[in-house]
């Protein structure tokens, strides 16, 4: 690629404006400028843009005006790359956002002392379609609240209840908590359940059951991954073979058969109905140290091939298989990511629910990339994303954006390009992006 | 604590009363005895009411606040989804103990929207109240321009009768007193009001209320976050009381006003850019203002072409205001507008009425906001039947309006012929329906934006840790739905939060510092009692008589206070049988305490006296046995109330027994 040869020459352009003095028309030079063409090329060079402005503000009287414009710039932007920006800003940041129904989510502190558990109503103008005009409601509504001591690296919603189990990261406990109903809004602390065989503090990844009764699969290690009855915490099943792994994600594909991905990237297949059963498929001697996947199941279809898994590494390299065959990569992909942060904490793959081939990859910086996975290839190759948010990078609040690291984001269920994203200052937005091909013709 | 203090009081306040104060503070702070020094909130006229017309919240606030035996009004709204008697607050709580000037001291009204100030001609000119209204200076210029366009609607075109009058409006606006920001105002001489920034519109207050030591706080509406045109609400530390707070925005995380602007740009960006027309209906202050400082703006980096125009008139009067209350507006404005006066435009022209036939893309600011008269109305009717074309409202639009049949989805309007309107009320009922009556086809798109600019749940937040209140009262909200904000008010902060229901009243019980006067001999006495040297850092106990009498309270000797009332000293002496077992004689017992007590209690007076008796200061011993037990002695001990420490320091150690190795002489 030959962004930086791009970037060199917008730098040159740019610097020219500043001196005659007419910085602003180079934005609308831009839009004419063939490279605009490609959307991931062009964002950066704003960020870029963004950076050399910055510089100019102190230089020239150390006044916050530049600043200012330099986000009004990604503000104009915005008007042509998205349909709907909505941008919230939470007391706490958070690093879990999890829908209880279709119009709610809950959302949890998790700083070290005292935290929230929040569940917010979406406001109506995302859910209504036609007559969107007249639709004048645009602000969360916090619905349920309650308060945790421990912070929350992991809540999720148990289908068909009020209830959502979290985790603080640190121990194998879960806390189990009734969101409320329409009586009161507090959300109350229900229940603890606990790993039969606690091995390790690292805390614990959840998997909620999805057909039957209300259950929770559960695990903090690959050998101590269990399930376990929400009402009573009798455990229903329990892996019991000795593999020390550390867990990164965990999930049911279908009623009975679950994906749980190792730190390592090794990849398990398991089911509940059998416990001796599980099948490994070793990631093979990729790059990365830290793995975390992101699966894509059609619950109504039995085709194993309709079950997409994709692992994404603290190398940023994202492997694609299905179930067919969990071992060899149906295709593959070096991200385009530029390292903020040493972490590999909010590392996070979602495949979109309702657009083929799409996943979104955050947690390496501030912004939250979009990449569509029908171009990619067997053979690891460096791709371009299909769009990327860097609204967490642009928030014009007294914190300093340009640290700003996304802890997680996740999709609307039903509209095809609206995600929603959080980031540690706190910021949750609300995106849905115009889609260049939908738009051009 | 203070709920504990409060069941011990007596309740009935006596004049003289037996107190401990500290002596280094020389306060009244945690034993009341008189039970007056209550603050108590009456909130009766407030409503929780909600509009659901095009998702619009609206209430009405009227809030009694009773302090320090005052009685005040904040705020005078009305409510707009009502016809008849309920959108004015029901006086009759008030009035049915006589006129409103007498019970109340003064009305303040925080801004100038008509759910806030609306009732006001109402209550003044038709209820009754001839007292002080304060409001600050750019309200008392807006109120009564919006008073008077709220009246038009609902008398001249909807034919209402029992409303008030153009003239009530300008009788109303005599009794108003203007507020400055920060400027403590003395309603009299023991009830003062001060007012502070408070954003959310030009104008907008919010009011400390203060008597004596004890105060209290209404926010009205308020906005943390600054704007284009206004800056964030603003309070310092004052420690109020109490801190009313709205709370219709408490459960809500709000988007930011960048997205706010940003749907309305694209909204306006692309209607411009198909060729159509957009109608924008303002009110003349207020939102427009700030809307237009956003199209400039935009216009500039975009490069447009396309003409803005602001109905004739408009610019002028709102120039007018913004740069006679120039102060209220945000810091950028304020600091631009010697160069450059943000609120004259360079894209932006004066409207003629010719134009609006003109062809091409165009944006119109248009007066009046809710399409039932004048420009806006005519221009809406010209555009209307064009799909390409369309219509942004910005604000709220009260029933029966054309602006509030449109944000209903209404899609085809009668309306009235326009000489019929000019001609008055008379002719349409004369009129046969149809021939003055046509039918308008609402083909242009209809956006609904909100621009209101209140405090959410992270603003109320943000607020009481600027004010560090001692109590919380949310109003306007549904107590059930706010049971998580409550708790977390109170664990954040450590303070009572209140959620009183409309029409209910919240008793809130302060603790206010009560000087007391100490007599000098009491001082002194004090000081000769010895002991560590005042700290006044410590509270240190001292014993006196407070008397309270002629509005002051007074520590003095018992001494003293027994003189200047004319009163007799009464003793008051305690006694109690400590049985003991001890194997000698009455008298050899009797000696023998003396004995111990002598060994015991260095440098106090300790007498055997002849008649058989030892006495310990004001303490008396005396041994005596029955016959058939002569081993088990019962010594009779009496004190004075003022000796009571040592006398049962003495009753517990002879309880203990006597050492065996005494010796009885």
């Amino acid at each position: 690629m030959d962004v930086f040869a791009s970037l060199f020459m917008f730098w040159l352009v740019n610097i020219a404006h500043s001196l005659t003095g007419c910085a602003l028309q180079s934005c609308s030079d831009l839009h004419s400028n063939p490279l605009g063409g490609n959307t991931a090329a062009y964002l950066l060079l704003i960020k870029y843009r963004r950076r050399y402005r910055s510089c100019l503000a102190v230089d020239e009287m150390g006044e916050t005006s530049s600043v200012e414009n330099e986000f009004d710039d990604w503000f104009i932007e915005s008007l042509k790359i998205y349909n709907n920006i909505h941008e919230y800003q939470l007391e706490h940041p958070t690093r879990v956002i999890e829908w209880t129904s279709e119009k709610t989510i809950c959302v949890a502190g998790y700083s070290s002392d005292k935290n929230e558990i929040l569940e917010l109503l979406l406001p109506l103008k995302l859910f209504s379609d036609d007559n969107q005009g007249l639709c004048a409601e645009r602000d969360f509504k916090v619905v349920h609240g309650g308060f945790s001591v421990g912070s929350i690296h992991c809540l999720k919603h148990i289908p068909g209840t009020r209830c959502v189990v979290t985790n603080d990261g640190f121990n194998s406990n879960l806390q189990v908590w009734d969101v409320g109903g329409d009586d009161c809004d507090v959300i109350k602390r229900t229940g603890v359940l606990q790993l039969k065989s606690a091995s390790s503090d690292k805390g614990v990844k959840i998997a909620p059951g999805l057909t039957g009764g209300p259950c929770v699969l559960h695990g903090s290690q690959i050998s101590d991954i269990q399930l376990t009855e929400l009402t009573s915490g009798k455990p229903l099943y329990s892996l019991g073979k000795d593999i020390p792994d550390l867990l990164s994600s965990l999930q049911f594909v279908s009623g009975s058969v679950f994906l749980a991905c190792a730190c390592n990237g090794d990849l398990y297949v398991g089911d509940t109905r059998k416990p001796s059963a599980l099948q490994n498929n070793p990631a093979g001697g990729r790059e990365g140290v830290h793995w975390c996947m992101g699966v894509k199941t059609d619950l109504f279809s039995s085709d194993p091939s309709s079950c997409s898994v994709a692992r994404l590494s603290s190398a940023c390299q994202v492997v694609v298989s299905d179930l067919r065959d969990l071992r060899a990569p149906l295709c593959q992909a070096q991200l385009h990511v530029q390292r903020k942060t040493t972490s590999d904490d909010f590392m996070k793959v979602t495949w979109a629910p309702a657009l083929d081939n799409c996943l979104a990859v955050s947690g390496f910086d501030g912004m939250v990339q979009i990449y569509d996975t029908a171009s990619w290839r067997p053979e690891l190759m460096e791709f371009q994303p299909l769009f990327i948010h860097q609204g967490h990078m642009m928030s014009d609040d007294q914190f300093d954006t340009s640290s700003a690291v996304v802890t997680t984001h996740v999709w609307h269920p039903s509209r095809p390009r609206t995600v929603l994203s959080a980031a540690v200052d706190g910021s949750v937005h609300v995106w849905d992006w115009v889609d260049k091909a939908t738009a051009s013709c | 604590m203070a709920r504990e203090v409060r069941c011990k009081t007596v309740e009935e306040p006596s004049l003289v009363a037996l107190a401990k104060t500290h002596a280094a503070t020389p306060s009244f702070k945690n034993k009341t005895a008189s039970g007056s020094h209550l603050s108590n909130v009456h909130l009766c006229i407030s409503s929780s009411c909600f509009l659901s017309g095009a998702g619009q919240d609206v209430g009405r606030s009227c809030i009694l606040v009773s302090i320090g035996g005052k009685n005040i009004m904040l705020d005078c709204g009305m409510h707009m989804g009502f016809n008849d008697d309920r959108r004015f607050p029901d006086f009759s709580y008030i009035t049915q103990q006589g006129r409103l000037t007498e019970f109340l001291d003064c009305v303040i009204i925080s801004h100038f929207h008509l759910d806030h100030c609306g009732a006001l001609p109402y209550m003044s000119e038709m209820v009754g109240y001839d007292g002080p209204i304060y409001m600050t200076h750019p309200t008392k210029a807006i109120c009564p321009i919006l008073l008077e366009d709220f009246r038009k609607i609902t008398v001249d075109k909807k034919g209402e009768t029992n409303f008030f009058t153009s003239q009530m409006i300008k009788d109303c606006m005599k009794k108003v007193v203007p507020l400055n920001l920060h400027q403590t105002v003395q309603v009299d001489d023991e009830l003062e009001i001060k007012a502070y920034y408070a954003g959310h519109v030009l104008g907008a207050a919010m009011v400390q209320i203060k008597v004596g030591s004890e105060s209290v706080v209404y926010t009205g509406d308020y906005n943390m976050t600054p704007d284009r045109h206004l800056g964030a609400a603003w309070i310092d530390k004052c420690r109020p009381d109490i801190l009313i707070s709205e709370s219709t925005y408490a459960t809500t995380i709000r988007d930011s006003k960048r997205c706010r602007e940003r749907d309305f740009l694209k909204k306006v960006h692309e209607t411009v850019e198909r060729g159509g027309k957009v109608l924008i209906p303002v009110f003349a202050l207020g939102r427009a203002q700030e809307l237009c400082i956003l199209l400039e703006t935009f216009w500039e980096r975009m490069n447009m072409k396309a003409p803005i125009y602001f109905s004739t008139g408009l610019t002028e009067k709102a120039n007018h205001y913004y740069k006679l209350f120039i102060t209220w507006t945000n810091q950028k404005i304020r600091k631009t507008f010697v160069q450059r006066n943000m609120f004259e435009f360079k894209h932006i022209k004066a409207f003629d009425r010719s134009y609006a036939d003109n062809p091409g893309p165009m944006v119109v600011f248009a007066t009046p906001g809710m399409l039932h008269a004048g420009q806006s109305l005519q221009i809406f009717k010209k555009w209307a039947g064009n799909e390409k074309n369309m219509i942004i409202m910005p604000g709220y639009c009260v029933q029966g309006t054309i602006g509030h049949k449109i944000l209903n989805g209404q899609k085809k309007l009668e309306m009235e012929n326009r000489q019929t309107i000019s001609n008055g009320q008379s002719e349409i009922e004369r009129c046969e329906p149809g021939c003055c009556r046509l039918s308008l086809e609402v083909k242009l798109q209809v956006e609904y934006m909100s621009f209101s600019a209140h405090a959410d749940a992270k603003g109320i937040m943000q607020l009481i840790r600027m004010a560090e209140p001692r109590n919380m009262l949310l109003v306007h909200g549904e107590a059930k739905k706010m049971e998580f904000l409550k708790d977390k008010i109170e664990q954040e902060f450590t303070i009572n939060c209140f959620m009183p229901a409309n029409g209910e009243t919240t008793t809130v019980i302060t603790n206010p510092s009560v000087p007391v006067d100490i007599s000098l001999n009491l001082l002194k006495r004090e000081m000769a009692l010895g002991g560590p040297l005042p700290d006044p850092k410590k509270p240190r106990t001292m014993h006196g008589t407070l008397i309270m009498k002629d509005n002051s309270l007074r520590l003095v000797t018992p001494e003293q206070a027994l003189k200047e009332l004319g009163l007799n000293e009464h003793q008051l002496r305690f006694t109690c049988r400590v049985q003991l077992q001890d194997p000698h004689s009455d008298p050899d017992t009797l000696s023998r305490i003396y004995t111990h007590l002598k060994s015991v209690l260095k440098g106090y007076t300790i007498q055997h006296l002849p008649d058989g008796t030892v006495m310990v200061e004001s303490i008396v011993i005396k041994v005596s046995s029955s016959a058939e037990e002569p081993n088990t002695k019962v010594l009779l001990l009496s004190w004075s109330y003022q000796d009571e420490d040592l006398g049962s320091f003495l009753s517990t150690l002879l309880k203990k027994g006597l050492p065996s190795g005494l010796s009885s002489m």
